[in-house]
């Protein structure tokens, strides 16, 4: 069966293959540039953009991380990822579950409600956003965008989770109810474990869209360093450095580093996640 | 990330509630739905409140965060119709969706459809294509900026290869600026969207497939004669996404690297929403013309919907 599908692939895929892998090496080729970049001075980068490093001393990155407070850009992104997360978690799981397993008209119509959230511009909204950032009093805060991706968050990870909690047999929840079981001892004991691999699916994407949030970030955070995140810091290397590209690449490469990590472990993971949040018909 | 969200979005409204037989057997199900409460309050608060108030603040005068606020009716329509910058941003703005959009689709439906037959090497490649989705907004326009600025990649590759005249300001010049912009939306979303219709085009039978090919049919007949009009639906929405996803997206990148410059020259209306309210400090102005975006986008969406939906 193998053999005979790759013989399909015949002499007439021939500039397809060569298509596709020129464009595999567009992908790659700024990538290459971008890590050896991150260990060489302006001088070698301008003179040879395609060499290997002579040397792969870390000066660029211990003055990425020092000029632009990376080291704490980065903890303010993991807060803001964390408790985001653990928020958009504690929001929709419940959600999920009362859409799922009740049969209401309102039930209905919250999810619609829900679902019609794809429609809304995020970005659009980015100055009245503004606006109640300020009327809260949380203007120039992490608290307020730990409060506020949870919302964005929202219709993705209740329409995920509802598909996954509408597959879990009624009779499960039936034979819980006899032993006694509360409502929320049937979303703590049956729907949450029977449905992990959905929460992690809304995690992975998630954690993605939190980790790599810009221009809410930028507006509402703000310029100061205590409290701005990881991807606000990293255009400001542009500036600061006077444009020195060792540095510049060496702090990008550093934040691309825990996306890197997640996705070569949970590469599968991930792209099962991709495929239950995009595909689902 | 966006993408993801707005596709399962669209297949949720369009599927229809599933009919639940035993509904009137269970009534006591229905008093859960309290626990939907809390997700829907947070979510009305900080989405559906922002976007009401795009149209107030669109209908008053409001010239910087200290001023006086008055109500202005349409006068805001008016000021934005008669400055020329706004037109800048409009041809801009549809070059970038005619040129972007189309292009990236094709390109992403040809190659999901070439991972999709599992050719050698195809595991290396679906990793690879997800690449540009993982890296953040000033993460792709930082490599954007090292490859295009005058010592940077392109101009670096072209001298190496002696085509050193060629080399430009990419960046700072009115002819480029725009097009460099296009390029990135390009080279990013191509790969990304081809994963979704890898993965869409991984769930169609193999059977209709090799049926075609019995039929003697070629790959390039079975690609867009057989496979297409079975995920015809699914290309909608993707386009949909990428479509509203350039609309509103571009003004990070056009942040990042040019600044809508040269002059106006690569001023998109996204940016142009950006730009008045936290730049010129034009609030009006600026929600005006997210009014105006928002609409656009409706408009969009639903002709592309009709667009993908005929002859079904």
């Amino acid at each position: 069966m193998k053999s005979a599908k790759h013989s399909r692939l015949g002499r007439s895929w021939l500039p397809a293959h060569i298509l596709v892998w020129l464009y595999a090496v567009l992908l790659v080729v700024p990538l290459y540039y971008f890590v050896a970049s991150a260990f060489k001075t302006n001088e070698e980068i301008f003179a040879s953009p395609f060499a290997l490093p002579s040397s792969f001393g870390l000066g660029n990155f211990s003055t990425a991380f020092h000029s632009a407070d990376l080291g704490l850009a980065v903890v303010n992104s993991a807060l803001v990822t964390v408790f985001s997360l653990v928020l958009t978690l504690a929001l929709a799981i419940p959600a999920a579950f009362a859409l799922a397993r009740s049969t209401g008209r309102l039930a209905s119509l919250v999810e619609s409600v829900f679902s019609l959230g794809f429609l809304i511009p995020t970005f659009a909204a980015l100055f009245p956003t503004f606006l109640l950032a300020a009327a809260t009093g949380l203007f120039h805060t992490r608290t307020f965008m730990i409060l506020f991706l949870p919302a964005t968050a929202m219709p993705l990870s209740v329409v995920i989770l509802v598909q996954f909690m509408r597959t879990i047999p009624r009779e499960m929840e039936e034979a819980a109810r006899m032993d006694g079981a509360s409502t929320f001892a049937v979303l703590r004991h049956v729907y949450t474990p029977m449905c992990l691999p959905g929460i992690a699916t809304v995690l992975l994407l998630n954690f993605l869209t939190f980790w790599n949030e810009y221009l809410y970030s930028l507006v509402i955070i703000g310029p100061d360093p205590a409290q701005r995140t990881v991807q606000v810091a990293l255009p400001t290397l542009k500036s600061i450095t006077g444009t020195d590209y060792g540095v510049l690449t060496a702090g990008t490469v550093l934040t691309l580093v825990p996306v890197w990590i997640v996705y070569t472990v949970l590469q599968k993971r991930m792209q099962q996640a991709l495929v239950s949040g995009a595909v689902k018909m | 990330m966006t993408t993801m969200t707005s596709t399962a979005g669209e297949t949720a409204v369009r599927r229809p509630t599933p009919p639940s037989p035993d509904a009137a057997r269970r009534p006591r199900r229905q008093g859960g739905t309290i626990l939907a409460l809390p997700a829907l309050v947070w979510y009305l608060v900080f989405m559906v409140g922002p976007l009401v108030a795009i149209f107030v603040v669109a209908a008053l005068h409001w010239p910087g965060m200290l001023q006086p606020v008055s109500f202005a009716g349409f006068d805001n329509v008016r000021t934005v119709f008669d400055d020329p910058v706004f037109w800048d941003a409009v041809s801009n703005t549809a070059i970038q969706l005619v040129v972007a959009v189309p292009v990236m689709i094709v390109c992403a439906y040809m190659l999901g459809y070439y991972v999709a037959q599992k050719p050698p090497g195809h595991k290396v490649i679906r990793y690879l294509l997800f690449v540009p989705g993982l890296i953040s907004t000033p993460a792709k326009a930082m490599v954007f900026y090292a490859a295009l600025s005058p010592d940077g990649l392109v101009n670096g590759g072209l001298k190496a290869v002696g085509l050193g005249s060629l080399a430009d300001a990419w960046l700072a010049s009115p002819s480029t600026a725009l097009a460099c912009l296009i390029a990135l939306d390009i080279w990013a979303g191509i790969g990304f969207t081809a994963v979704l219709f890898a993965a869409r085009l991984g769930s169609v039978p193999e059977e209709i497939g090799e049926a075609a090919q019995l039929d003697g049919a070629g790959h390039w007949r079975t690609m867009w004669r057989i496979h297409f009009p079975v995920i015809r639906d699914y290309v909608g929405v993707v386009t949909m996404l990428q479509f509203l996803w350039t609309l509103f997206g571009s003004a990070q990148h056009v942040l990042l690297l040019t600044q809508g410059g040269p002059g106006s020259s690569s001023t998109t209306l996204s940016f142009l929403v950006y730009q008045k309210a936290f730049i010129a400090a034009d609030l009006g102005y600026s929600q005006t013309v997210g009014v105006f975006l928002f609409l656009t986008g409706l408009v969009g969406l639903l002709a592309i919907r009709r667009a993908f939906r005929q002859n079904h």
